[in-house]
């Protein structure tokens, strides 16, 4: 949640199935949805929901790919210019040897550049403080939220009626 | 459509391509070298290859029960028609046996006893790699493979007969059956590959290879899973199989294409550091004069299906999926044509008098074919070994032709889709 001082009007779901059914009919209504939180995954939200595929893979391959090249050439340079050692009566340019740090780099670079991408992108780390809406949706409740200023209160809480939430809230965040 | 129909044109199409084949095998028979090294390579390569998928496929069921998966059970009738072969391939690899027994065939170093004797290594040996373990071996051991399938696939069309309701019976004799093969399986599979594909460089030492060649049958079973299910989903059968299936067999190719490059590796990397003669001699023979085959093998089937199905939609895409199984297919065939031909070739010139220190007998016979081309250098394209020919590929059209043949043989035999498989309910279901 990047934005400040939003105003949200927010339900409360018991059981996945029903919040998937709510999603549905918001959807046949034309609300604008703002975000949707769930304790774990639900299979199936992401399309309803419009939400595009996460780029963050395409970040890993990037991060992994620079770690192929980083430790291949810096071992290339290291054992054919730097300091050049015979190990074993092999070439200094020994590829095979070279292979399995190779790969550990690559997972190493894909690992730790994806979690700081991620971390950035969510604003999360070390001391940050992050707005939530309720405790319980981290626990055993399915929330759908709107933005105050993007729909009319009224249609939103017959439709929270409607649909079977178990509690509507505003709060400001 | 839940039953399969095998048509008369699907059955005369695959027949004339077996018949391809036997021509094919017929022509290498003729045009040969004294021992007909390359007929019995080509029966060898091709029987083995098949065999082991099948054998993969039970492998893979009994894994599937025993770890609960119940993503695959739409389609689990694929890999016990897969399954099937095994009875087939038994038949081909204990034909293979008796030849081997009565030394109808060289293809192997160790049964010459008159240089089993003289050679410190192959006597060392000697206690597993002979003609008894070899045919005796086969029949014990594959029999028991055959014996788990049976059982296996009989619970399970029992299933469709009398498993409605909660009459879960038949599942839990299955996990019985499943939980005991998974460690036969795993040792006797390893047996089964030194006796017959390992042995046939009889002087060299590896502990990783039996693991390699099995990932890489395990890869080929998965791949042409997916070409049958693409086949069976285009002629209106298994409309409840799904990208969603499709993506986690392709996952499957995808992850056990880098478990076989990291095998391949592994034994490779080792080998090339320790540097001892008895293991290094495998791959000097292949890299010195099999190059195309040893760096095309990697490219096939690490570097196109690595970097193919590395996104996440051609995983989804059943064009992209189907020409990566392709392409592994025939990838994984060359594997075992290099694992095989240069060992076999190489007994065949020692045999033949044109070795380092062969013998006498049949060094004259040996007017044309192998022997000959190689004797005038170690390096010289041979036929049918260095690569191959056209003999080869129709060899092995008729063997996938007849593969497909008793694969689809046993997917009319049986509803499709099982009925009353517990777990068929989450396979329909099934989302990534």
């Amino acid at each position: 949640m990047a934005h400040k001082n939003m105003h949200v009007v927010y339900g409360l779901y018991d059981d996945e199935v029903i919040m998937m059914d709510a999603v549905k009919q918001a959807n046949k209504e034309h609300l604008d949805i703002m975000d949707v939180y769930s304790p774990f995954p639900v299979h199936g939200l992401d399309p309803l929901l419009g939400l595009e595929e996460s780029r963050l893979h395409i970040a890993g391959f990037i991060f992994g790919a620079m770690g192929t090249l980083t430790a291949f050439l810096g071992m290339t340079w290291i054992f054919t210019k730097d300091w050049p050692i015979i190990f074993g009566g092999k070439p200094y340019w020994s590829v095979p040897a070279f292979i399995p740090i190779t790969f550990e780099l690559t997972v190493l670079f894909a690992a730790i550049g994806m979690v700081v991408t991620f971390y950035t992108i969510c604003g999360l780390g070390p001391g940050v403080t992050n707005p939530y809406l309720d405790d319980r949706i981290t626990d055993d409740k399915f929330c759908i939220a709107f933005d105050k200023s993007n729909v009319d209160v009224s249609a939103v809480e017959s439709f929270f009626a409607s649909t079977g939430a178990s509690e509507v809230n505003q709060k400001t965040i | 459509m839940n039953q399969f129909v095998f048509k008369s044109t699907a059955k005369t199409f695959l027949i004339s391509f077996m018949i391809l084949g036997i021509l094919c095998m017929g022509l290498t028979w003729l045009s040969d070298d004294a021992l007909h090294t390359r007929f019995w390579t080509n029966l060898l390569h091709n029987s083995v290859f098949f065999t082991g998928i099948s054998l993969m496929a039970t492998f893979f069921i009994a894994v599937c029960i025993t770890s609960y998966a119940g993503w695959h059970t739409q389609f689990k009738r694929v890999w016990e028609a897969f399954g099937s072969f095994i009875y087939v391939g038994l038949g081909l690899m204990l034909f293979i046996g008796i030849a081997t027994y009565f030394h109808m065939n060289h293809l192997y170093h160790w049964t010459d006893e008159a240089d089993v004797a003289t050679d410190a290594v192959l006597s060392g040996k000697a206690g597993f790699l002979n003609k008894n373990w070899y045919l005796f071996g086969t029949i014990i051991i594959g029999g028991t493979w055959a014996f788990f399938y049976n059982r296996l696939r009989a619970l399970s069309k029992a299933e469709d007969e009398d498993g409605a309701g909660v009459n879960f019976s038949m599942h839990r004799k299955m996990r019985v059956y499943a939980a005991i093969f998974l460690p036969i399986v795993g040792f006797t599979s390893a047996a089964m590959i030194w006796l017959w594909i390992m042995s046939l460089d009889a002087h060299w030492y590896s502990t990783m290879f039996a693991w390699y060649s099995a990932a890489s049958w395990f890869v080929t079973m998965i791949a042409l899973t997916i070409l049958i299910l693409l086949y069976l989903k285009g002629n209106g059968y298994y409309d409840n199989v799904s990208q969603e299936h499709i993506h986690d067999i392709g996952k499957f190719l995808f992850a056990f294409s880098i478990f076989w490059t990291y095998l391949w590796f592994s034994q490779f990397m080792l080998i090339w550091y320790a540097n001892i003669g008895e293991e290094t001699i495998y791959f000097r023979e292949r890299y010195d004069k099999y190059p195309v085959l040893f760096f095309g093998n990697l490219i096939i089937n690490f570097l196109i299906p690595f970097f193919v199905l590395l996104r996440n939609d051609t995983k989804r895409k059943f064009g992209s999926v189907g020409f990566v199984a392709g392409v592994v297919v025939i990838g994984h065939w060359l594997d075992f044509f290099l694992m095989i031909k240069p060992g076999a070739l190489h007994t065949a010139h020692t045999a033949l008098g044109n070795g380092d220190h062969g013998h006498t007998e049949g060094a004259h016979e040996a007017a044309h074919g192998v022997a000959d081309a190689a004797a005038h250098g170690a390096s010289e394209f041979v036929s049918g070994f260095t690569l191959p020919g056209f003999l080869e590929l129709g060899t092995f059209l008729g063997f996938l032709a007849l593969f497909i043949f008793v694969t689809f043989n046993s997917l009319s035999k049986a509803s499709l889709v099982p009925k009353n498989d517990p777990y068929l309910g989450e396979s329909l279901h099934h989302h990534v």
